[in-house]
């Protein structure tokens, strides 16, 4: 009795200690691998799903390096509150994930000040990689604090996606240059029918983030539209907000030519759903190239054409919405951040390509521009406007609104949303909830 | 060195129970210690732990000016205080029609209990298609003449309803499942007497059935009150707070605060005053029991 009773304590012990001990047993097994200067596998985690691009780029890389023994593995995240929060997760864990994508200067400046981000400064210098030269003279403006944390790999425009086959019905041209009113009539004209055959002129993607009811104040402020005196102040009186927010209630709520912020709340309405259904003239969602190009998801047969975001009035827009994005950054605590400095120059000189089929448009200078529209459109010249989506997508300009201030930008965008949210389903008009936008956003922003 | 027989028998027994402690202690005993730490402090957990900076208390008082943090404390108040008695009320009136006029008891029982033990998550997306315009409720406000029927989940006055409504559904039938089992071990000799004095059905369910029951009722009513302090899934998935801040409640704008804004101690902070809510009501509700609980 006695003798079992010492064997179960032993067990006992023995588990409990073994439980807690998984964690160093482990690491010493990867030193040896590393000592062996075998073949290195980083690891990569981006938000695009593997079958748009990332996973063809990943195996030109392998191919390519095999004999270089550096190998790369894909993981996909879900660009979304938890997606991030398993990112970030990952990143202060250790050194099990290498390679990382962030979406958005606030992202990537929060990870950067987390030292979740490595200063890449010094490869660039010994390398003598010429950011100027392989990305604009834009690219110093996504610098923070003067130092490089991440590359952009990606050219990110914004406009409006038309469904040209109503546009050539109705006679209308795919406009490259248009004002609120032109664009509030269009969307009136294009609109017919009524209940669930409606189709619609225009679609404000509201269930995803109510702020896009006013996008279109980045052609008129910039990257950061919320702010003043350097981020002191918010900006939430400037009329640009009310003019963009009258004309989204208006034509949701007026016109009953845009699908109105309820229904596409209640109905939980997404792009894909209302515009390659044919149900609106014009969406919101550029970026849903790649949904346009897969028939067997979405079927559908009518061309998509591409057009700028309407100004206030007749002058050109101070700004275009839009810039560089996909910043791809190296985990500081990862061990091979050599090796994954090599994956970032192949990937911005030469190795984004396969990610232009779509719709992700690489931001590097070397990447030919007629390549890139070919690789987007190709296999999709019945549903891509050539032109227009050359135009819209690939052509990069000069005059983008750069987004540097975050100050407090989680909470102020909440305050936005909440007061759009308020405009859209009539309980407040622009001019009360833009105030007390303001309001709120001083307060926070004094805090 | 001659180790007593005593203490021998100790760490026996400390050992057995040593893996499960260590647990414990690791994953409730010291998360609870750390968060009582970090709500005296701002911290943003991605700037690791170096960036702790305590601020003797100010995020006790400062939430109490946070616009969000009231409206959510008023909404959570709300959803509870009608959730609770509605739920229990028709899980009691419904236990006793199934206990007394149903025949094949258990498939009603399981058909209600099926929400409770299904997933809030794919429970919230079929109630957000049954609340939208062209679903099944709206409809049926439509067929009976209501020209305008309310927008539920769109409507900033009717979506903390839609909510409490779906909640309700989804909550009822533990509430009628613990009922049902206590009304079935309920003494018949009560009622057979009553019978013989004459008392009607409705008499002996208020003078009979409640009292007896009010053990139940108590237990029904502390944890479910619990729960719906907690409430988080539905909203999380159907409103995410809104339209506005209509359905913003506590535990949503917690979360919110730690995984949107990172302010990990504020968050922390406001989960205790939860705690000293719940605490404190369960607190109330134990203290006057002994006025109308009947054991």
């Amino acid at each position: 009795m006695k003798k079992l009773k010492l064997i179960a304590m032993m067990v006992t012990v023995a588990v409990s200690v073994f439980a807690f001990a998984g964690c160093g047993s482990k690491s010493v097994v990867n030193s040896q691998d590393s000592s062996k200067k075998e073949t290195v596998t980083l690891k990569l985690w981006g938000a695009v799903p593997p079958e748009y691009g990332p996973q063809e780029v990943v195996d030109n890389f392998n191919k390519e390096f095999k004999d270089k023994g550096i190998q790369i593995e894909y993981t996909r995240f879900v660009n979304d509150e938890q997606g991030n929060l398993k990112l970030d997760t990952g990143l202060l864990a250790g050194g099990d994930l290498d390679l990382y994508m962030s979406y958005g200067m606030d992202t990537l400046s929060k990870r950067a000040s987390g030292k979740m981000a490595m200063d890449l400064t010094s490869f660039i210098k010994k390398d003598k990689f010429d950011m100027a030269k392989n990305f604009g003279d834009v690219i110093k403006n996504y610098n923070i604090d003067g130092k490089t944390y991440a590359v952009p790999e990606t050219l990110t425009n914004s406009g409006i996606l038309i469904n040209k086959n109503m546009f050539d019905a109705a006679g209308i041209k795919v406009p490259t240059s248009w004002t609120y009113d032109e664009f509030r009539a269009i969307a009136k004209k294009l609109t017919k029918g009524e209940g669930q055959d409606k189709t619609y002129g225009m679609f404000f993607n509201t269930a995803q983030q109510a702020n896009y009811a006013a996008s279109f104040i980045g052609s008129a402020l910039g990257g950061d539209p919320y702010y003043k005196e350097g981020g002191k102040e918010s900006n939430f009186d400037n009329n640009a907000f009310e003019k963009n927010l009258q004309l989204t209630s208006d034509m949701m709520n007026v016109d009953k030519s845009a699908v109105s912020h309820i229904d596409t709340v209640t109905q939980k309405l997404t792009i894909e759903g209302l515009f390659l259904s044919g149900k609106t003239a014009m969406s919101l969602g550029v970026w849903s190239t790649r949904s346009i190009k897969d028939t067997t998801k979405y079927p559908h047969t009518f061309m998509t054409a591409y057009a700028p975001f309407p100004t206030v009035d007749k002058q050109p827009a101070k700004y275009t919405v839009g810039g560089l994005g996909d910043y791809l950054s190296i985990n500081p605590k990862s061990k091979y951040t050599q090796q994954a400095w090599d994956f970032i120059k192949w990937y911005s000189e030469k190795g984004s390509l396969p990610m232009a089929k779509y719709g992700r448009v690489p931001s590097s200078k070397n990447v030919d521009k007629a390549a890139v529209l070919k690789a987007s459109t190709e296999g999709a010249e019945k549903l891509l406007d050539t032109k227009s989506f050359n135009n819209i997508m690939v052509k990069s300009y000069t005059n983008y609104g750069i987004s540097t201030i975050t100050n407090k930008s989680a909470e102020i965008s909440k305050v936005f949303n909440e007061e759009c949210e308020s405009v859209l389903t009539k309980q407040k008009t622009t001019r009360q909830a833009m105030q007390s936008a303001k309001e709120r956003a001083d307060t926070l922003l004094k805090q | 060195m001659k180790i007593s027989k005593q203490l021998r028998t100790d760490i026996t027994g400390y050992l057995f129970i040593g893996p499960n402690i260590i647990v414990f202690l690791l994953f409730t005993i010291i998360p609870i210690i750390f968060s009582l730490v970090i709500s005296f402090s701002n911290w943003d957990y991605t700037q690791g732990f170096s960036n702790i900076n305590f601020n003797k208390g100010m995020n006790y008082i400062n939430m109490w000016k946070d616009e969000w943090f009231t409206k959510s404390l008023i909404n959570t108040i709300v959803y509870s205080v009608s959730l609770v008695p509605i739920t229990i009320f028709i899980a009691l009136i419904i236990s006793v029609l199934v206990d007394k006029y149903v025949i094949g008891k258990a498939p009603v029982k399981l058909a209600l209990f099926m929400p409770y033990i299904s997933n809030i998550v794919a429970i919230s997306i079929v109630w957000v298609v049954m609340y939208s315009p062209y679903g099944p409720i709206t409809q049926l406000f439509k067929s009976m003449g209501i020209k305008n029927p309310p927008q539920w989940l769109g409507d900033p006055h009717w979506s903390l309803l839609a909510i409490i409504i779906m909640s309700i559904w989804a909550g009822i039938g533990y509430a009628v499942l613990i009922y049902t089992s206590a009304i079935q071990s309920l003494p018949q000799e009560l009622y057979e007497a009553a019978q013989l004095d004459g008392a009607s059905g409705f008499q002996q369910f208020t003078k009979i059935t409640i009292p007896l029951l009010s053990p139940t009722t108590f237990f029904l009513i502390t944890t479910t009150l619990i729960g719906s302090f907690q409430v988080f899934g539905q909203i999380y998935i159907m409103t995410k707070g809104g339209p506005g801040t209509s359905t913003h409640v506590l535990v949503y704008y917690i979360y919110t605060s730690a995984f949107t804004f990172f302010k990990m101690g504020y968050a922390a902070s406001m989960s205790w005053i939860l705690f000293i809510i719940l605490f404190v009501v369960t607190l109330v509700q134990w203290k006057f029991q002994d006025k109308w609980v009947n054991y």
